[in-house]
């Protein structure tokens, strides 16, 4: 049986990867609708639109490192 | 580095009565980027295109359309042929028989498509005046009665019964509604039409005929069975005619569109009433051959000079006049590098006066993809089926994606089979490291399942004697993605600073790149110091004491001089891009993450099948359950095997395009396009491969 320490780690990891896919995946959002917008009038867009569009995934990476520090080292 | 090719800028003066061998000429080179003359400045206007290009425009025109109404794919395989033979048969009226041939069927169709069409919407109407017992000449041919007839949504004739002074037929079906002839005097139609309206009357204009409706049904019909068989024959008759003509109508396409291409080139240069003038960007290795090379075709006719080799500094570009500013860019790339242009060009073609990132991309684009999917399970198929896609498709998106899949899975075996040891989610050896975390699941091995032992050089050929386990060792994989970002992005200022100094000079380079390399560095040795004292336990502490101290202390003088450097340009962009830089390393780790998750799900899934359905544990299992196990083994892997794909080659490609080449990429070149004929449907015979191309 765990104790609750390690429960409460668990916890934190979780939320640390939930909240900020919650917010990268806001943030895509509208980068992703504008995107696709701009691709159809200029194709040519694409790679520029692309390097815009994972901006914001950085942000699920570091809650990644949050929680797997929060598992691992903690 | 790998620069894009060095450009020289020449100008060719010739004679305009032999304008169209030089034109021949220029594009037997493919070495001639045109640069645009623009009417006005020096009091020379441009040229008129060829005079038999009308023609051959009319000409292509009409091939196109009768490509598009014989339906010929764009992409149609036809034999080749030879240019002589199609430039006869094009000189011959060819084009203009084959239309006419053509044209005769496609009329008959349209023709029988359009009486199909008339005889359809009367057999409509004769079907809903079927149950009406009168005769079709009977509705028309008065003099003072109308006939009234139509479809409609409810039974009017409760209406109609009271209504005086009419003849009427009413035939209705609550499901399928009905049909109403009425018959009254010319003066109460519109009171009748009024009535009707209510009942949801559409007006159906009676179709002419004499006799019974059904008789006259039947007729029809037959008709429509013999033009439908006549529509049948002359489909096939089309069919017939496109496998006919096919190899001409392509051939000629490309022969006109190539005649009307060079025809044009006239536009773009200066003319005088003797004579043209042209300037033109050409590889600076190829000035003295093309200069020979027009020389000995066109003797006196033409006279070719060397302006200038255009240098990389800025300063060079910005003394010329408007349209010699902006210098073609030429990779200049080896034949694996070139499959890496594309992913390039995806951003932006580079300028001519920076490093082209392709050989960048080559190396840590499949490095990168093969880290994150390390596992030769995976790595196989990615190989074979990037190996298939180079061989065949000569599509430049799918050949990209076949180049990243085919180097990727390289590197993805390598690091599946000498760091991570794994196939399909599955440790080669057994390790005898107790399972503390992922505890409780089967920790299923490939030794254990095959019921083998590997050698003992193979074991210990892996880290730790088993592989690097990536739900295990997740610190030494996070550490490692981390040093793999700093490499990377240093690679990446470097780049920048390189950029600088051959555009501005050394100074200027360092003014404004080497700050951020300065301040990067301090900001690495910060934060090591930082992990140093967090770090409780004492393996991997590697500074310690009186270290640290100096250390921290370098790393701060370094950090705050180029925040001091940078200043001056970027004011406080300086600082505050400070967290940014450990934002960029830290981004690194999702080499390990990704490679984590896609370890963690071939865990669940291994353990779903092994653990529960086969059960290996619990002895020898039964053939049904083997069966069902084995395909549920191949499908949820091919799963994950999938997302590799996604997940593994976007994060890949992802890491190159924002933390690479922000660092140094500025790209909006345009890409060197020199003249050159590239033939698909025709082919030029022994004789006239000197004259032309």
């Amino acid at each position: 049986m765990a104790d609750v320490g390690t429960g409460l780690i668990a916890i934190g990891a979780g939320l640390a990867v939930g909240l900020t896919g919650l917010g990268a995946g806001m943030a895509e959002k509208d980068v992703g609708a504008a995107a696709v917008g701009a691709i159809t009038e200029n194709e040519a867009l694409f790679g520029k639109a692309m390097i815009f569009m994972v901006l914001p995934e950085t942000i699920v990476i570091f809650g990644l490192v949050i929680a797997i520090m929060a598992i691992f080292v903690m | 580095m790998s620069l894009p090719e060095s450009m020289s800028r020449i100008v060719i003066v010739g004679t305009r009565s032999r304008m169209e061998d030089a034109i021949e000429a220029f594009y037997k080179l493919k070495a001639l980027h045109l640069i645009d003359h623009t009417t006005g400045a020096d009091g020379l206007s441009i040229g008129m295109p060829m005079s038999k290009n009308a023609k051959a425009s009319e000409r292509l025109l009409k091939v196109r359309a009768m490509e598009k109404e014989l339906g010929i794919a764009k992409n149609a395989k036809t034999p080749k042929v030879p240019v002589d033979e199609i430039r006869s048969q094009i000189n011959a009226d060819s084009v203009e028989n084959v239309e006419n041939e053509i044209m005769s069927v496609l009329d008959r169709r349209n023709d029988l498509n359009q009486r199909i069409t008339e005889l359809n919407s009367k057999k409509k109407s004769l079907e809903l005046l079927g149950p009406i017992p009168v005769d079709l000449d009977l509705y028309s041919g008065y003099k003072t009665i109308t006939a009234i007839v139509g479809s409609v949504t409810e039974d009017p004739t409760d209406v109609l019964k009271t209504t005086g002074d009419i003849e009427y037929f009413v035939s209705f079906d609550k499901k399928e509604g009905g049909v109403v002839a009425v018959f009254s005097k010319n003066a109460d139609r519109d009171k009748i039409s009024a009535i009707l309206a209510d009942f949801g009357f559409t007006e159906i204009s009676v179709p002419e005929g004499k006799g019974p409706v059904n008789e006259i049904l039947a007729v029809t019909d037959e008709k429509l069975v013999d033009l439908n068989g006549q529509l049948e024959s002359v489909g096939k008759e089309i069919e017939a005619l496109q496998m006919k003509h096919q190899t001409f109508l392509k051939a000629s396409d490309e022969q006109l569109s190539i005649e009307i291409e060079k025809g044009e080139v006239p536009l773009k240069v200066a003319v005088t009433e003797y004579s043209y003038i042209m300037d033109a960007w050409v590889p600076t290795e190829k000035v003295e051959n093309v200069k020979n090379e027009l020389e000995s075709k066109l003797g006196n006719d033409i006279y070719v000079e060397f302006q200038e080799t255009r240098g990389r500094k800025m300063e060079e570009s910005e003394e010329v006049e408007d349209r010699y500013k902006k210098v073609p860019t030429k990779f200049n790339n080896g034949k694996i590098t070139k499959e890496f242009q594309y992913p390039t060009k995806l951003v932006s073609v580079p300028k001519y006066q920076e490093i082209d990132p392709s050989v960048l991309i080559m190396i840590f684009l499949p490095l990168m993809f093969g880290f994150m999917v390390g596992d030769c399970g995976y790595a196989i198929p990615f190989i074979i089926l990037g190996a298939y896609g180079l061989k065949t498709t000569h599509h430049k998106d799918w050949r990209a994606i076949a180049t990243v899949l085919f180097f990727g899975g390289i590197w993805a075996f390598i690091f599946g089979f000498l760091f991570f040891g794994e196939a399909l989610g599955m440790h080669f050896v057994t390790s005898d490291v107790t399972d503390t975390i992922w505890g409780g699941g089967v920790n299923v091995t490939w030794d254990m399942l095959l019921g083998v032992t590997f050698p003992e050089w193979f074991s210990g050929m892996l880290p730790f004697g088993h592989g690097v386990g990536k739900l295990h060792a997740v610190t030494l994989l996070l550490k490692l993605s981390v040093y793999v970002g700093i490499v990377h992005l240093m690679i990446g200022y470097l780049c920048g600073f390189y950029n600088k100094y051959i555009q501005h000079g050394f100074k200027e380079a360092f003014i404004e790149k080497g700050g951020w390399i300065l301040s990067f560095i301090g900001m690495v040795i910060l934060c090591f110091v930082l992990t140093q004292v967090m770090i409780v336990e004492d393996a991997s502490i590697v500074i310690r004491g009186q270290q640290i101290l100096i250390v921290t202390a370098i790393g701060f003088v370094m950090l705050i001089a180029g925040v001091i450097i940078n200043f001056k340009r970027e004011k406080a962009q300086a600082i505050l891009e400070l967290p940014g830089m450990v934002g960029n390393i830290l981004s690194y780790t999702r080499l390990a993450a990704i490679g984590m998750s896609k370890a963690g799900m071939a865990l669940a899934f291994n353990y779903i099948v092994f653990g529960m359905i086969i059960s290996i544990q619990n002895g020898t299992p039964g053939i049904l359950m083997l069966i069902i196990g084995i395909l549920l083994f191949a499908f949820l892997h091919l799963v994950i095997w999938t997302l590799a794909i996604l997940s593994g080659g976007l994060h890949a490609l992802r890491l190159q395009f924002v933390e690479l080449m922000t660092k140094f990429f500025e790209g909006n070149g345009t890409e060197f396009k020199p003249l050159k004929i590239k033939r698909e449907k025709t082919i030029l015979t022994t004789e006239n491969i000197n004259k032309e191309v």
